[in-house]
């Protein structure tokens, strides 16, 4: 028991975490500064039970004398949940300067953060479809909150109706592609619904494969696929900085845990099925990605449309798991890896320079930002040449994997055109470089402070550059090898 | 560090790192910059007293780097290589001689970058090595263009960018298909040029494969219908990135098919002979018009520069002894004689404030050094006999000859019609009636120091070829057979 409770400590600590904040949030003596300390502090004990935990399971299930197998302990969830609460992290630490800069901002903030980094662990570790819903669910009535938590600002509340509707409505998709598909198993735990799959001819599987096309719907929603895109720039641009960065990097890597689950684990026989439905969303969300973030003038929607691209990125991967290509598993994980580097960079930059301006921040807006802040733009620009695929940087070689693994499943026009949108981004990410370096600057800055937040920023783009080119010489750090390492490590303790 | 190979790629970029990370002042920096060029100079330099030229690749590392995806740190270097490499090290030191009194900190960390990223691409014998350097020269150049351009500089930087890399693009799918063609019959990722040049491709596989190589290179040479990025470009790159633009990037297109193309796709690239040819024809004789009607110095020299190496395309793909040693030879002439030029018109810039061929005249009246460095490049990059690029130019014809009869007679017009642009240009604004009231100095010894290095290299060259031939005849020959 005492065992099963140090496997549980993530999920206790950040429960904790969140419950501790809600009650304090009351007392107004409590400054932000001690509020954001002490939610980092509950995620810190996460992430490094979680490091320890790492290559370390002994039990298969969670608590299984009471839970029985509904949360499963493999090292594919406890890297997932690294990532989530190393996101948390970083996205408190590197907002601290943007939390003092809103007067908005309270104790319950923080509370929400860390419920919603524990729906999202409860995601990862979830083998049952219930849970499944109600931890997305907790993750994203937070999210959903943190979004309109500006209330006073129209833009935020538009953008927080927009996506709890919608969200609301995707979330009944998932009950009812649940329902059916117990009423075609008897059971909604994965186990039993993989017994079901392998046991099961193909044509008595009707009731299963509709329902699990509705689990697709909310998955396709919740990443931003193209047909259900719709609210995505909307709701990136309407929430606050740090709710972006928090959305953009963690949550949309959350909801990739669950489906890589299913689709690697539980639906493997017959993944096959919506592989020519995967590609048609694909090829529409690399275009449709593409098209709105060309045309967008926001770099906040700039961003948020690139984010579709990557999803349609990582969905080549996904539609390449289902026609047989072995390097697709962990060339996506690869890519989650990378794109939530980079992401929290560049979000991570973006809420840094908001928290000392109200601007909207256009892109005319970063002119000769290179003069007034040499090493921010510098890493910008590292941010956004990751983002585009440039080699030498971690970006290139999640492409590198995810379009070799699409040439490995014959998709060579998929591959063709993740290329051909990889060029296309270079548009809209060079044209943030031009920005900031080719236009000079009246007031040149001559003192850089530096503080958590660019120390943290730096080290994201040391470690972007390095999951690109860096060799495993020096130990304890991901180099380029380390991370697909990682990623085949968490794939192949999948069962 | 234990390979001599690696250091001269990685020095530049290394004294960039340390410079800039320890925020270094502009004199230091400045120092760090020359000393960079001087050093790898010297080391290319013992390089080639260490070199065999009757042996292939030398000096090789081969170290594992990515090991997941098979990505190797390949390196070595052969007589093609080296010619570049000799080049490239040469071409540095003049050029920061040339910018000495440039204040602004980012250019020089730019020029290191630059020369790392060129070095590497010359050197690197692992296809996404290649691609890496490939790329990652293209952002120092970018960030010239568009940081310390003039003339809509942001506009014609970003098409730079955005022409090159829909280039290398198409190679880089290439290269991801080739990676897993080895992998499907071998079972191991390998992007090692070694082993993949052992691989037989299917006929129509090989077209595309070939087409997305063919594609990079073709826009960075520039072939003609792949060139609108050019004169732009030229004209509004300051003159640095000029110089390494046209000596250098450019004949690192051609440097690419010699290299990649020919042991990739040995046979393939037959099958894009003609069109290669007739582009590289059209190039010649398009690209020496728009000379003739260009006003600006820069991109008449743009367009020059073009039509050159579209000479040089020719060349490779006529694939005889004399062609290929023309092409190699001229390779090396032309980038001097281009660099020359270039610098020369960066400093007519800086006197008269102008380019334009109508705003200038008379100058041989005022500044006699000056109008002879003038017209000793313009006149070697016309092919005046006794300068380098005349032996090149005269081996690519005769090799054209070779081949077909009216080949020849096509490509022998490049001389004539660089004549004529030449000509026609040197009277304009050399001599004839001043059209510029500024009243000018001299060249300064600074100056006269930076230009004479080139001056000797391309007289040597076009007068006795014999000390240059023997020295690259045996790897031609070898690669002939």
């Amino acid at each position: 028991m005492i065992n099963e409770l140090f496997f549980a400590l993530p999920m206790i600590s950040v429960l904790l975490g969140a419950l501790t904040l809600m009650l304090l949030s009351h007392n107004k003596n409590i400054s932000l500064k001690n509020f954001n300390f002490i939610a980092v502090f509950f995620l810190l004990i996460a992430f490094v039970s979680e490091y320890l935990i790492l290559g370390h399971n002994t039990q298969d299930y969670l608590f299984e004398a009471i839970f029985k197998h509904t949360f499963i302990l493999d090292d594919f969830a406890t890297i997932f949940d690294l990532m989530f609460t190393l996101g948390a992290i970083l996205t408190l630490l590197v907002n601290s300067d943007y939390f003092k800069s809103r007067s908005y901002f309270s104790g319950e903030y923080f509370s929400l953060i860390l419920f919603s980094v524990l729906g999202m662990m409860m995601l990862s570790h979830a083998h049952e479809l219930l849970t499944v819903f109600i931890a997305l669910e907790i993750a994203s009535l937070s999210i959903y909150t943190l979004v309109g938590y500006h209330k006073n600002k129209r833009v935020s509340s538009e953008a927080m109706m927009k996506y709890m509707v919608l969200g609301s409505m995707t979330g009944a998709f998932f009950m009812l592609g649940t329902a059916l598909i117990y009423a075609a198993v008897g059971s909604t735990t994965l186990e039993n619904i993989s017994l079901y799959v392998n046991a099961t001819p193909i044509e008595d599987m009707t009731l299963l494969v509709v329902g699990g096309s509705f689990l697709m719907v909310t998955i396709m929603f919740k990443i931003g696929a193209v047909p259900f895109h719709s609210w995505i720039i909307d709701v990136y641009h309407g929430a606050p900085y740090p709710i972006t960065m928090f959305m953009a990097s963690t949550f949309k890597i959350a909801i990739f845990a669950i489906a890589l689950r299913l689709y690697i684990v539980n639906f493997a026989q017959i993944n096959h099925f919506w592989t020519e439905m995967l590609q048609a969303i694909t090829i529409l969300t690399l275009l449709g990605g593409s098209w709105l973030a060309i045309s967008q003038n926001i770099v906040k929607r700039m961003l948020a449309g690139s984010s579709i691209v990557h999803s349609g990125y990582l969905l080549i991967g996904i539609s390449s798991i289902g026609l047989g290509s072995e390097l697709a598993a962990p060339a996506i994980m690869f890519y989650l890896m990378a794109y939530f580097l980079s992401a929290v960079g560049s979000f991570g930059i973006l809420s840094f320079i908001a928290s000392q301006s109200k601007k909207q921040m256009t892109y005319e807006d970063f002119k000769g930002f290179a003069n007034r802040r040499p090493y921010m733009a510098l890493m910008m620009s590292i941010f956004m040449l990751s983002l585009a695929g440039f080699p030498s940087t971690i970006g290139f070689l999640g492409k590198f994997y995810i379009f070799t693994s699409a040439i490995e499943s014959g998709q060579l026009i998929l591959a063709g055109l993740g290329i051909m949108t990889a060029f296309i981004s270079v548009y809209y990410y060079f044209k943030l470089i031009a920005m900031m370096y080719f236009y000079p600057t009246d007031h040149e800055q001559k003192k850089l402070p530096i503080d958590i937040s660019t120390i943290i920023i730096a080290i994201m783009a040391l470690f972007v550059i390095w999951g690109g080119i860096g060799t495993s010489l020096i130990p304890f750090i991901p180099g380029a090898d380390g991370f697909i390492e990682t990623a085949k490590i968490a794939i192949n303790s999948l069962k | 560090m234990e390979n001599i190979l690696t250091d001269i790629i990685f020095l530049p970029l290394i004294i960039a790192i340390v410079l800039g990370v320890a925020r270094a002042s502009l004199p230091l920096l400045r120092a760090g910059a020359i000393f960079s060029s001087l050093a790898t100079l010297a080391l290319t330099l013992f390089l080639t007293y260490d070199f065999n030229p009757h042996q292939g690749l030398q000096f090789l590392v081969n170290a594992p780097w990515i090991q997941n995806a098979g990505i190797t740190y390949n390196i070595g270097v052969d007589y093609l290589s080296l010619v570049v490499l000799l080049l490239i090290t040469t071409i540095m030191p003049l050029l920061y001689l040339y910018m000495l009194k440039e204040n602004r900190k980012g250019y020089w960390y730019n020029m290191m970058l630059l020369q790392t990223g060129v070095t590497g691409a010359v050197l690197s014998l692992d296809l996404i090595l290649f691609y890496l350097f490939w790329e990652t020269m293209l952002l120092p150049i970018f960030i010239m263009i568009g940081k310390y351009g003039s003339g809509m500089q942001q506009y014609n930087s970003m098409k730079i960018v955005l022409m090159t890399i829909l280039g290398s693009m198409s190679m880089l799918f290439s290269i991801l298909y080739i990676g897993y063609i080895y992998f499907e019959t071998t079972g191991i990722w390998s992007f090692a040029l070694s082993d993949l040049s052992t691989l037989i491709f299917e006929a129509k596989t090989s077209i595309w494969l070939t087409a997305g190589f063919l594609l990079a290179f073709a826009i960075k040479i520039p072939l003609v219908g792949f060139h609108t990025w050019m004169a732009p470009a030229y004209g509004s790159a300051p003159t640095p990135a000029v110089v390494i633009m046209s000596a250098i990037m450019a004949k690192l297109g051609v440097y690419g098919i010699w290299r990649f193309g020919f042991s990739l796709f040995g046979s393939t690239l037959h099958f894009y002979e003609p069109i290669i040819i007739v582009l590289a024809l059209i190039g010649l004789i398009y690209y020496a018009i728009v000379a003739i009607t260009e006003t600006n110095l820069r991109r008449m020299f743009a367009y020059s520069s073009g039509s050159h190496l579209s000479l040089i395309a020719l060349g490779i793909f006529l694939s005889n002894i004399y062609a290929w040693g023309g092409s190699l030879y001229f390779i090396a002439t032309h980038a001097i004689a281009s660099a020359g030029m270039f610098m020369v018109i960066g400093l007519t810039y800086h006197r008269f404030r102008t380019l334009n061929i109508s705003e200038l005249g008379g100058i041989a009246s005022q500044m006699p050094i000056f109008t002879f460095f003038f017209a000793f490049f313009a006149l070697s990059i016309a092919g005046l006999p006794g300068t380098g690029g005349f032996v090149g130019e005269l081996l690519i014809i005769i090799g054209a000859f070779k081949a077909s009869f009216w080949v020849g007679v096509f490509t022998a017009t490049t001389m004539l019609s660089a004549m004529v642009y030449i000509f026609w240009m040197l009277q304009r604004t050399l001599f004839g009636k001043a059209n510029n009231e500024t009243i000018v100095s001299d060249l300064n010894l600074k100056e006269i120091l930076m230009l004479v290095p080139l001056v000797i290299l391309l007289l040597l060259t076009g007068i006795m070829p014999s000390l240059f031939i023997p020295f690259i005849e045996p790897g031609l020959l070898g690669a002939l057979k």
